[in-house]
């Protein structure tokens, strides 16, 4: 009790404290001030009312004091489920109990205090003088103690990184979540917390407390979490996990046992014996070994699985509908299913456990064997439509067991057909659209441009990594087989490092387990740290990173070194200059030097792009110095980033320079074009050309046209023909006009009977061509042609219908008689459908 | 002369590389893993990374000889970076070898080592994915690679990962003393610094390097040293940045950087990397700095190697140094 008062006192001294400090550093920073004017009234109360409070609650409501917890409950509308449990620990009159209560109510009036501490660091770290201190001196304090309480992290620590606050707390057993909601127990504020985090916190009246509260929290609390309510259940369910833990492990053991039996006594009578059931268990992987044996098993996903196993299922129902009925969750229609997730998570697993599960015999190809086109077609074409042998004759007596005589196909690793797989993927779809027998597809990128072609003919079933809880049962169980102690606080450490990898954390725990019997939070960091992937970053998280403010203050740039930096560039060095670039000026810098403005830093920033920019002519041009690449790193996205790094405004953009550089070439070519047809009659290069006649040409092609309708279209032909000019040229220079000469909307004013009659005109007389030289193809706007999987396939699969999209799109785009043009649908008719889709879109419009 | 000619012909690399997992130098917690393994048997799926030079190929072969002993031969298959690992041998040879039958004492695996796999295509990796699986009751799969992010996800999943880390300076030492006894090598101590400072925790640069030394010159001293590995020294460029004044850093330069006949690219690209890592200062600064080498870097490059532009350079550098101090 005495101590309890200590705490109150001395958070008392040392809120005063701090908050003439405060006033101090008051003038630097007005928006924060304005915040916590507002917490400090709040604050005031509590600091008053919350000695009050502790002691009502320690004496165990004599009536004087209840009074005062009426007020104190009134006046500051604690939120309903803190309540309760105050009661109940009261209640209960456990001295450990009260201990509970009142150190978090210590931390109330701390959270005032630490509203202050905030005020006081950043004027602190405006001064400069940042205190740098790691967390080595962070109190021990008893196993568990935060059994039971919902932690919220928010802000940036003073002294402290969030995540390693963060690990502390869960080490403790407290669980960790983002975003405050009525459950939270608490909340630890740091610097720079998002305003709408403080608004939530008070909105829901829950207690915020500091970095240094939370030191004393966790010095100050009993083992085991106390007795209050949540501690209590959070025991529970610990117990009962435990329970169930050492159940599985027992049945585990048992089912060994008699799988051993089993196999003993049919070696003793001369059974045939499976190769694998010969293998000793200590001698298997223990991802094989512990791999799930029935769906029951799969750690998290449920809803998947069981969506992939209705489909299976009903999938003969569907066949007998002919796929015609969508059935209650839609996925009647489909004869194909498409799992995808990230590795490790239990796709194949599920896919194979459901088949077995519904007695289907599987056949399975992966990335393993060769799936081309023609192999494909040989090989799996055949199976479609065949019957199982080792079905037929295991199931031949049991007459009600119609799947026994059928297969499921597994096609593992989809998105893992490359090289040799020519055509795969586009006759696999086909598959997917004809087969007779239910066709599983396994991918780890649905989003891939070339997993298209699976778009809306396979059920897609999404797998997710599992999170912490669904793994927890079934990795202690595993630590109880394997007889090492697993700390199950640590758990959430190795799903963060793996990033939910199931298999990794087994193989990891195999691994380490020969050496170390006992995992707890004093190896995990080591273990996390060396297990964690190590993979290349995608463009979309490099910016991420590279943008984000905490890498470069002083103490990030001591964890994150330059050359960590250095190395997020050669991630993905052709994207990550264009996607800084794309993105620098949409952070609220947080890395400003004092005085300097955004615009300044946007200036350096920029100015170093631009000199990136010169480095990367050197490396990509004729001349090739590669060995300036670490430069170009440093030029074109470290230094511009540590400019401008802070909170992003937005979302991450995809770099522009893509589309913006092939419209530049397409212009360019356009424009070249014009140049050859009008140079006859004009006397300029291609930029004059543009700068000097374009606008001209417009007026004068357009105008006529706009104003008198049918009847200025002979001036405009003759003007054409006087320039050379096709029909082909003349949408072009209509597309050339930007800004107020763009003729989108002058385009849309002209009525389409007048269109068209220009067309029939321009095509019933003939015209001056210009003849230059040939092999300069008029590739039209829309022959963007992408060289990928789905082209070849499709070329292949709409042969026949090509010749009537070219008789209409001849008429349509009102191509004349003109040799080259002739040429070039013959092209387009090879190329792809894309150009074929274009036109026929033209003809609607 | 003739007793020396005998003791070069094999690089002394290969001659004292370690065969068994006891002798090798380094990274105790995971040797001490794989010794565990190597008694125990039921070998995972692994990859180790790390730096080049610090016993990852070499941890591995002791790790398969020590497993299989005398069946090392049939039962081991071992694929480099110099073999054709395309798709197609991942599909066939791999493969088969997956499947091939072998005898081997209860808990030893036949091993396939795919050694500096981060050169491995993705294809080839992604082919490799079902067959550590489906063929793991009698074949596991090490892989060697200084880049782990070079190795699809999948793959991660699936393997133990072992990080090897930077050889200390002492561990280098030790080994480097027990083979100058071994080789009768005259030395100074001076020289055995040399030899470590350049090989940065590469232990096969070491070696070569002290090798190289003895060939060419007999006495390992510093001079001797340097003069067969002949780049600027890290030192002193750190020397010439760091220096007080723009004055000294020139003397520095000129004295013992340029009159030695290093070449301006040397210079500036040891610059380069020294200033990266130069914690001295802070990082704004060191990027302003890195920015002014680079630049100076490309008009080398451009055919400008001269002492002026290395001069320059020091001069903008110098005032870097100024307006933050």
């Amino acid at each position: 009790m005495v101590s309890i008062t200590d705490f109150f006192v001395k958070g008392n001294a040392k809120g005063a404290a701090r908050k003439k400090k405060n006033d101090d550093g008051g003038d630097t920073k007005k928006t924060t001030i304005d915040i916590i004017d507002l917490d400090d009234s709040d604050l005031d109360i509590a600091e008053v009312k919350s000695p009050v409070k502790r002691e009502s609650i320690v004496i165990d409501t004599p009536p004087s004091v209840k009074k005062q917890i009426d007020k104190v409950i009134k006046k500051e509308e604690k939120p309903p489920s803190k309540v309760p449990v105050k009661n109940k620990s009261s209640n209960a009159s456990v001295t450990a109990a009260d201990v509970l209560a009142t150190i978090p109510s210590v931390d109330l009036s701390e959270v005032h205090i630490k509203e202050n501490v905030k005020f006081d660091f950043r004027a602190a770290a405006i001064s400069g003088d940042s205190e740098v201190s790691t967390q080595g001196d962070f109190p021990e304090g008893q196993d568990n103690c935060l059994l039971g309480l919902t932690v919220v992290f928010t802000g940036v620590l003073p002294t402290m990184e969030r995540g390693a606050a963060e690990n502390i707390a869960r080490r403790y057993g407290a669980k960790v979540t983002k975003s405050i909601s009525g459950k939270t127990s608490f909340v630890v504020l740091g610097d720079e917390a998002g305003p709408k985090k403080v608004e939530k916190i008070r909105q829901l009246k829950v207690k915020a407390i500091n970095e240094d509260g939370f030191r004393k929290l966790i010095a100050g609390m009993p083992a085991d979490g106390g007795d209050g309510d949540a501690a209590e259940k959070a025991r529970l369910k610990k117990q009962q996990e435990e329970a169930r833990v050492l159940k599985e492990a027992n049945e585990m053991a048992e089912e060994a046992e008699e799988k051993e039996l089993k196999i003993k006594q049919a070696r003793l009578s001369g059974d045939f014996v499976k190769r694998e059931d010969l293998i000793r268990e200590q001698d298997k992987l223990w991802t094989v070994k512990y791999a799930p044996t029935n769906t029951n098993q799969i750690c998290g996903n449920k809803s998947s699985v069981n969506k992939l196993k209705n489909w299976l299922i009903n999938w003969e129902a569907s066949k007998a509908s002919n796929f015609k009925s969508p059935g209650r969750d839609g996925s009647g229609i489909f004869r194909a299913a498409m799992l995808y997730g990230p590795p490790g998570i239990g796709k194949t697993t599920a896919a194979h456990l459901i088949a077995k599960d519904l007695g289907y015999d599987i056949l399975e190809q992966n990335a393993s064997d060769v799936r081309s086109k023609s192999l494909l077609n040989a090989g799996v074409k055949n199976a479609l439509d065949n019957m199982s042998v080792v079905g037929y004759f295991k199931n031949k007596d049991d007459v009600n067991d119609v799947n026994g005589k059928k297969f499921v196909i597994v096609m593992d690793e989809v998105d893992g057909m490359s090289g040799g797989d020519r055509g795969g993927v586009g006759i696999l779809a086909q598959f997917c659209r004809k087969t007779s027998t239910p066709l599983i597809l396994i991918c780890n990128e649905r989003n891939q441009p070339k997993m298209r072609p699976f778009d809306r003919v396979c059920l897609d079933v999404q797998f997710r990594r599992p999170d912490a809880n669904s793994l927890k049962a079934r990795l202690m169980t595993i630590a109880v087989r394997e007889k090492f102690k697993l700390d199950p606080n640590v758990i959430d450490k190795l799903v963060q490092a793996t990033r939910g990898d199931i298999r990794q954390i087994i193989n990891l725990l195999s691994t380490i387990s020969k050496t170390s019997k006992n995992i707890d939070h004093t190896n995990i960091s080591e273990i996390s740290k060396s297990w964690e992937k190590n993979i290349a970053l995608k463009p979309f998280d490099i910016v991420h990173q590279m943008l984000s403010g905490r890498i470069y203050s002083d103490l990030g740039a001591n964890t994150f070194t330059l050359n960590d930096k250095i190395a997020l560039y050669f991630d993905d060095f052709d994207f990550t200059p264009l996607m800084v670039q794309e993105n620098y000026l949409s952070t609220r810098p947080s890395v400003l030097k004092p005085n300097e403005s955004h615009l300044e830093a946007v200036a350096q920033a920029a100015d170093a792009i631009s000199l990136g920019d010169l480095v990367e002519r050197n490396i990509r041009s004729s001349e090739q110095l590669w060995g300036l690449l670490p430069l170009h790193a440093v030029l074109s996205s470290v230094l511009p980033s540590s400019k401008v790094a802070g909170q992003f405004a937005g979302r991450v953009n995809f770099t522009g320079w893509l589309g913006q550089n092939s419209k530049r070439n397409k212009y360019y070519r356009l424009l070249q074009e014009l140049q050859y047809h009008t140079r006859l009659s004009t006397s300029s290069n291609k930029i004059s050309l543009r700068l000097e006649y374009m606008s001209t040409f417009k007026h004068r092609l357009l105008d006529p046209i706009l104003k008198d309708g049918s009847d200025g279209i002979p001036s405009v032909i003759s003007l054409m023909d006087d320039y050379y000019l096709t029909k082909e040229d003349w949408d072009y220079i209509m597309e050339f006009m930007v800004g107020p000469e763009s003729t989108d909307l002058l385009l849309k004013k002209i009525p389409s009977t007048v269109k068209s009659g220009f067309t029939r005109k321009y095509n019933s007389t003939t015209h001056p061509v210009a003849i230059y030289r040939a092999g300069v193809s008029t590739t039209g706007s829309t022959t963007t042609v992408k060289p990928d999987f789905e082209d070849v396939v499709d070329a292949d699969d709409s042969v026949p219908a090509t010749d009537d999209t070219e008789d209409g799109k001849d008429d349509d785009l009102k191509k004349d008689k003109l040799i080259k043009q002739k040429k070039a649908p013959v092209k387009r008719k090879a190329s792809s459908t894309a150009t074929k889709k274009g036109a026929a879109k033209k003809k609607k419009a | 002369m003739s007793k020396a000619a005998l003791s070069l012909e094999l690089p002394w690399v290969e001659k004292y590389r370690p065969h068994l997992l006891k002798d090798i130098v380094g990274n105790e917690d995971t040797i001490e893993r794989l010794k565990h393994i190597a008694k125990d048997g039921n070998m995972p799926h692994m990859i180790i990374s790390g730096l080049p030079g610090i016993g990852k190929t070499t941890s591995i072969h002791c790790l398969a000889h020590e497993l299989l002993g005398d069946s090392y031969s049939q039962a081991v298959l071992e694929l480099n970076a110099s073999d054709d690992r395309g798709i197609d041998v991942v599909r066939n040879q791999i493969k088969h070898f997956a499947q091939k039958k072998c005898h081997l004492p209860t808990g030893k695996h036949k091993i396939i080592i795919l050694d500096e796999a981060d050169s491995m295509t993705a294809g080839a990796q992604q082919a490799l994915r079902r067959t550590m699986e489906i063929y793991s009751n009698t074949t596991r799969f090490a892989f060697a690679c200084n880049q782990s992010n070079k190795i699809i996800e999948p793959l991660q999943s699936r393997c133990a990962i072992l990080r090897y880390t930077k050889l200390s300076d002492e561990q280098v030492l030790k080994r480097l003393l027990e083979i100058t006894k071994a080789e009768d090598v005259k030395y100074t101590n001076d020289g055995l610094e040399a030899l470590i400072f350049t090989a940065e925790g590469d232990m096969r640069q070491a070696i070569n390097n002290l090798q190289s030394t003895v060939a060419g010159h007999s006495l390992v001293n510093g001079d001797n040293v340097f003069k067969i590995v002949d780049s600027p020294h890290p030192l002193i460029v750190k020397k010439m940045i760091l220096a007080p004044t723009l004055d000294d850093s020139l003397l520095i330069l000129r004295k013992e950087l340029w009159d030695k006949g290093y070449s301006a690219v040397d210079i500036v690209t040891t610059s380069f990397r020294v200033t990266k890592t130069l914690y001295e200062l802070k990082e704004p600064q060191r990027l302003d700095m890195i920015k002014e080498i680079g630049i100076t870097h490309m008009r080398i490059l451009e055919g400008v190697g001269t002492y002026l532009q290395l001069a320059a350079m020091m001069a903008k550098l110098s005032t870097h140094k100024l307006s933050t101090n």
